[in-house]
């Protein structure tokens, strides 16, 4: 009986039908879609952030003091301590290996340019000036047959090569010169340059002319490998830049780790902290101190949080409004049926009954409409992520119950306060035709 | 008799009406406080950005003189002695510090901070053999509201003329066994001889990056150790504002100034060009997907009116009413909803962007009146459009209605 009264009314008003499961559809997909945009939006926007760069330095442990200014080490080659670059595989290796996003070795070498023959001619006239060996995009094997490309244009993709150069090709000696030097020095692209340091002498070609808004524009960037043999320090560098993707730091991620219960210091290891992944990256490289360049790391912490309170907010008001739209397109569908209440009344029926009858129909309807909404909201969230971000956001099916929950409940509170209304009818005069 | 109709209908089905409006006006609330939003978030965000530091340099242009330098971003550093011959150490250009208080004379929304930097290469005097540290000269009461991420522990140097203390790099204190409080004696070495200066060290300075390894000091102290008077090696500054305007400030200053040279910190412009759409972008969704929900909530509400006035309706026409002329007044009544709705949406939308600016700035995000023309005229589409089921009445047959069917 009481599934038959409902069947009754889904296919005898299937219009007015249609317009309630419509709206819950709608509200659902929209929160659905805004829910899922704004959980993925942290990684979303955190992943964005890496465009400021490194976020973690490394460098050795037992060192003397560097002359750096603007990231450039001035230190002559015997002075300090150096790294060996064979460890760094390793970094991919750790708890948390697929936050590392990039790692750039460095190893700044003061030495003296000049035209091919200067060398030879005359010492005296080379133009001083520092050689920064790195990596662009480097291949390291990380064990398990895979590789990952790496370098400076992960970790400083604001280091552009101006039009006509190109990046130096690491197995080569092939070098770029940074802007300023090279309007200093006159150096054109496919010129031979000669690079002394110490005893050591270099005859790379000039491929590219560098701009990156810092020290490096007056010097020249290598390979690492010439460098190291500039500097007689083979397979060394003296700092690492890391670009980790990191979890913003809340009260637990400042905590003191040294007070931690087991349990405490376990959860906080296995959270993207940027404090937990300095720490996996010293024990993964042996005398190496890491250390978050907070300039960045604290800059990134602070608006990420800020812009995620915002988007929060936005999200909770279209969420508002989808509760609302649902709402009320369940209260009016019930408001219409005062007379289906009176006439059931008058035959006898009880409030209870009557009741049942209304939120059973809100439930199958929410169910119905609930579910079409998930799939319109993961295809809505698909769509928003990708015009916004270029990356779709992936459907959680957590999402598909926690839709179904909030559809049933903005239904049954939408029709509530109307069939409380419609309890109270007197049956006679809604029977009346008044 | 139009109006008299149309104050009857309100007045009759107050309940149905008072659902559509409450739909209408908070559709318009958010939408209010989404809009001012869209129009600040930029702008906030932006104001964000500025904690990240510096995001503008000057350095002295060195291809304009045609001298050659080892000058930075950061600064100039005058190299240790044993990379740099001798005469090549004069060279080495700066700006004149007279120039710093022609920044400060430019209002404050478009040059926010400048702080000045000059770094020399200082020895150790009381450590063995030669230990070298970059001594950085700056104004230490600027400085770290620049660099708001440097944690001081200690106490800060607050005074820019006070030449007696300094800062020292977390590094630089490990390596020396500094506290706040010791000593430190610093030695300059050039052509004509050595200076040596001591400093108290007042705090000690963690940024992560250079700062670590160096000691800071005010600008005159540093100045007065190298006798590099009236001269910095690079300024730093804040500059307010969205990438675009930061862009324009620094190239009215390049005009202006074309002995030195402005430029935009790459990183940080580039991080907020990408993030800046963005935000927008996903703010732009959620207004029209909020509108989309108001005028389905508008849609049932005008939807379930029109069954109920099915029965006015026929009798308008038993009397002779036209039919253009009956939907006429139901078009005025959604007219009338919208408008309404969005009155009291704009003033609950005002309460509501105070709300959120201060939940997502700190800052409360003022409303705008601009908005409000905006808002009336998509509230008024939005009724208008969710009224269309109203159209469905100009099927209606009197005879039916009146026959009671």
């Amino acid at each position: 009986m009481f599934l038959r009264i409902i069947t009754e009314s889904f296919t005898r008003t299937p219009r007015r039908k249609f317009l309630t499961g419509a709206a819950l559809a709608l509200g659902m997909a929209v929160a659905t879609a805004t829910l899922t945009v704004a959980l993925n939006v942290g990684d979303r926007l955190a992943a964005e952030f890496r465009s400021l760069g490194a976020n973690l330095l490394v460098t050795p442990k037992a060192d003397t003091l560097p002359l750096e200014v603007g990231g450039v080490d001035y230190r002559p080659v015997n002075a300090g301590a150096y790294l060996p670059a064979d460890d760094l595989p390793k970094l991919k290796q750790i708890f948390w290996r697929n936050n590392i996003k990039g790692f750039t070795p460095f190893l700044d070498v003061p030495v003296g340019a000049g035209h091919p023959y200067a060398v030879i001619l005359d010492r005296d006239a080379l133009t001083r000036t520092t050689l920064i060996g790195t990596w662009v995009n480097h291949r390291v094997e990380i064990g398990g047959g895979e590789t990952f490309d790496t370098g400076v244009s992960t970790t400083h993709p604001w280091w552009h090569i101006e039009n006509g150069g190109r990046w130096f090709d690491e197995g080569s000696k092939e070098v770029v010169v940074g802007v300023t030097l090279a309007r200093r020095m006159k150096i054109n692209i496919g010129d031979k340059l000669s690079i002394a340091a110490n005893e050591h002498s270099e005859y790379p070609q000039v491929t590219g002319i560098l701009t990156t808004g810092g020290p490096e524009d007056d010097s020249i960037v290598a390979p690492l490998f010439i460098a190291q043999l500039l500097a007689d320090e083979p397979g060394k560098f003296r700092h690492l830049t890391v670009s980790a993707v990191v979890k913003p730091d809340d009260a637990f991620g400042r905590r003191d780790r040294t007070k931690f219960t087991a349990e405490e210091y376990e959860r906080w290891y296995c959270s993207a902290y940027i404090g937990s992944i300095s720490l996996q990256i010293e024990q993964a490289l042996p005398g190496v101190e890491a250390r978050p360049i907070l300039q960045v790391a604290e800059g990134e912490g602070k608006i990420l949080g800020r812009i995620s309170v915002l988007l929060w907010v936005v999200t909770l008001a279209a969420l508002v409004a989808a509760g609302l739209a649902v709402g009320s397109t369940a209260a009016t569908s019930v408001i219409e049926r005062q007379k289906e209440v009176g006439l059931m009344k008058a035959l006898g029926a009880s409030n209870a009954l009557v009741g049942a009858f209304f939120l059973g129909e809100q439930l199958l309807l929410a169910v119905l409409g609930g579910g079409l909404g998930y799939v319109l909201g993961v295809l809505l969230a698909w769509w928003l992520s990708v015009s916004v971000f270029g990356v779709s956001a992936p459907a959680r099916m957590i999402m598909l119950p926690v839709t179904l929950g909030l559809a049933i409940a903005v239904a049954i509170a939408g029709s509530l306060l109307p069939l409380r209304r419609a309890s109270r009818f007197d049956p006679a005069p809604v029977l009346r035709g008044e | 008799m139009f109006w008299r109709v149309l104050g009857q209908l309100l007045n009759a089905s107050r309940g149905r009406l008072a659902v559509a409006l409450i739909a209408i006006a908070s559709g318009a609330a958010v939408t209010t406080a989404l809009i001012n939003l869209n129009l600040d978030s930029e702008r906030k965000v932006s104001a964000e950005f500025r904690t990240l530091g510096a995001n503008a340099v000057i350095v002295p242009n060195t291809a304009k003189n045609g001298e050659y330098t080892y000058s930075f971003v950061i600064g100039a550093v005058r190299p240790p002695p044993e990379v740099v011959p001798k005469d090549d150490r004069v060279a080495t250009p700066l700006i004149r510090e007279s120039f710093l208080s022609k920044l400060g004379e430019i209002p404050s929304d478009k040059v926010g901070l400048a702080v000045p930097y000059l770094y020399v290469i200082a020895n150790f005097a009381e450590v063995e053999g030669s230990q070298q540290v970059i001594l950085a000269g700056t104004w230490l009461d600027q400085a770290p509201k620049l660099a708001p991420w440097w944690k001081i522990t200690g106490e800060p140097v607050t005074d820019r003329n006070d030449l007696k203390h300094c800062l020292v790099g977390r590094d630089v204190a490990r390596q020396l066994g500094l506290a706040p409080g010791s000593t430190i004696e610093l030695r300059y070495s050039d052509s004509s001889g050595n200076r040596d200066v001591a400093f108290t060290v007042s705090g000690i300075v963690s940024s992560g990056a250079q700062e670590d390894n160096q000691v800071i000091a005010n600008l005159a102290a540093v100045q007065k150790l190298s006798r590099i008077d009236g001269r910095v090696g690079a300024i730093q500054l804040s500059i307010p504002g969205t990438p675009r305007e930061v862009e324009k400030v620094i190239s009215q200053l390049a005009y202006a100034y074309q002995e030195l040279y402005f430029r935009a910190v790459p990183q940080i412009a580039q991080a907020e060009a990408s993030l800046l759409p963005r935000i927008r972008g996903l703010i732009f969704f959620m207004v029209a997907l909020i509108l989309v929900l108001t005028t389905l909530c508008v849609f049932a509400s005008m939807a379930a009116l029109a069954m109920e006035r099915r029965r006015d309706v026929g009798l308008m026409k038993a009397i002779g009413g036209s039919i253009s002329r009956i939907v006429r007044i139901f078009f005025t009544e959604a007219a009338a909803l919208g408008l309404a709705g969005a009155l009291i949406g704009y003033v609950g939308g005002i309460f509501l962007s105070r709300w959120i600016g201060q939940r997502a700035f700190h800052v409360a995000i003022s409303a705008r009146p601009e908005v409000l023309p905006i808002v009336v005229a998509l509230m008024v589409a939005v009724s208008l459009a969710g009224a269309l089921p109203l159209r469905l009445l100009g099927r209606v047959r009197p005879a039916e209605i009146l026959r009671g069917e």
